[in-house]
């Protein structure tokens, strides 16, 4: 069957639309969409509130968006505000202003530029983190890269977790093969200015339990530790290490008790 | 309770890494509930039910190997895959016995491809059949329940349990888990769990 030439929303003022589908939705203004919207471009330079889902193949939020259901995307780069109510699933997704999702996060590739606050779980290969984030639930991927403040109240479980600290990060528990916890070393002056800004705080990584085959840790409060090989650098308090082949203390590090299996 | 295994004793017993684990349970090889949290003198520790994880692991490790960890997640997931399959092939394969066909299409009429939900069906009749502790009326009973509630049980852990007592024997399919306890006459002949099952016949068939 042959497919129809699909029509274009493009508001520029304010206006409101019904859903439907679409070309390419634009948003130049401020614009309400009633219902839910299926496109291949969705491009939102103003404000928009859509009370329904989006499913589209590529979408960029430079304004702010508020979508009160599902966002379903092949790749999207928000650079403004975004809220989603329900769950964001996408395969490429680069927030670099803000956002908020209130349901799980799903995708491929996530990189995290400035900040984001999931209530649910995070799922991904690649989870690339500078800036900040919070996330109710778990996180799972392949390789989990922070330069920057995390909280995940769940589990943090990935292949490769490769973390330099900024701030009191914290995860209830971590899990994975490859663990690296840092302080991180760079004094610029943009980590001075965050400073400036929120006070002085020291860098810190706080979980209940780490485990993993390999596992090296700075700054780091847990109460237990697991691993085949562990190094312990300075700043840790661990109240207890459990491991296999080799365990390295920091003389500056305080451990309460240790056993190998 | 059932017989639990903490972490460790687990990774003792089966013999691999931390990392291991954490990747498999990643990639959905190991059911979240199978994770159960208490406190202990040493703080959080995870438990295990013993048999169900020994035995994933087991089969985890023998096919890491010939299957991607995608495929074997296909394969423990209780949904099903879509596949369907031709009743020659059936036959032709050896996945299920002639005269199991035979009863399904007795009683279903003659069909020329089976859907997923279908071959688990024919599975379970015909290993039933095989045991020999099931009578061909027995089997005709066990078509109708499985059909009836074949929307009920799909993706769940449900389990089938066959009781006889003083002659009389009759199906219980449970959505969920079921520890069941019974008179001192009545025997349970089978108890089987779907989720297994579906395993089962998924290695089979791919």
């Amino acid at each position: 069957m042959e497919k129809t030439k699909q029509r274009n929303i493009s508001i520029s003022g304010s206006g409101t639309a019904a859903g439907g589908d679409y070309d390419q939705v634009k948003v130049n203004g401020s614009a309400h969409i009633n219902s839910d919207v299926q496109c291949q471009v969705f491009k939102c330079n103003g404000s928009a509130h859509i009370e329904g889902s989006i499913k589209t193949g590529t979408a960029k939020v430079n304004g702010s968006s508020h979508i009160e259901g599902n966002m379903e995307a092949e790749e999207m780069t928000i650079n403004g505000s975004t809220d989603i109510d329900g769950n964001l699933t996408c395969s490429e997704v680069k927030i670099q202003g803000s956002s908020n999702v209130k349901g799980d996060l799903k995708g491929k590739e996530i990189i995290v530029r400035g900040s984001a606050s999931i209530k649910g779980n995070v799922s991904g290969d690649e989870v690339d983190v500078k800036g900040q984030v919070k996330i109710g639930g778990d996180c799972e991927a392949e390789s989990f890269n922070a330069r920057g403040n995390f909280k995940i109240n769940g589990l943090l479980n990935a292949g490769n977790i490769d973390i330099e600290l900024l701030r009191l990060c914290e995860a209830k528990e971590i899990g994975g093969e490859n663990i690296i916890v840092k302080r991180s070393i760079d004094s610029s002056g943009f980590k001075k200015l965050i400073k400036f800004f929120m006070g002085q705080q020291t860098d810190q990584l706080t979980a209940e339990v780490i485990e993993g085959d390999h596992v090296s840790l700075e700054y780091t409060h847990a109460k237990v530790v697991r691993g085949n090989t562990i190094e312990i650098g300075p700043g840790c308090v661990i109240e207890r290490i459990e491991y296999k082949q080799s365990l390295e203390l920091d003389e500056n590090a305080k451990i309460g008790a240790q056993e190998k299996i | 309770m059932e017989n639990l295994i903490s972490k460790k004793d687990l990774l003792e017993a089966a013999n691999i890494s931390y990392g291991q684990l954490y990747r498999w349970k990643r990639k959905n090889l190991i059911p979240e509930n199978w994770f159960i949290r208490k406190s202990t003198f040493t703080g959080q520790e995870t438990f295990f039910p013993k048999e169900d994880i020994l035995q994933r692991i087991e089969k985890i490790k023998n096919l890491k190997d010939d299957l991607s960890l995608d495929e074997l997640a296909d394969m423990f997931s209780p949904s099903p895959t879509i596949t369907s399959l031709s009743a020659d092939e059936l036959t032709k394969r050896n996945i299920v016995s002639n005269t199991a066909l035979e009863m399904y299409n007795n009683h279903n009429g003659t069909t020329s491809t089976f859907s997923f939900d279908q071959l688990l069906t024919l599975y379970l009749l015909d290993t039933l059949l095989q045991t020999g502790e099931m009578n061909r009326s027995e089997g005709m009973e066990l078509l109708q329940i499985l059909q009836h509630h074949s929307n009920e049980i799909n993706g769940k852990e449900s389990e089938l349990i066959f009781i006889r007592k003083m002659g009389v024997s009759f199906f219980i399919l449970t959505p969920e888990p079921a520890k069941l306890f019974v008179e001192s006459q009545t025997k349970i002949i089978a108890h089987y769990k779907l989720n297994q099952c579906i395993e089962e016949l998924k290695l089979k068939i791919s």
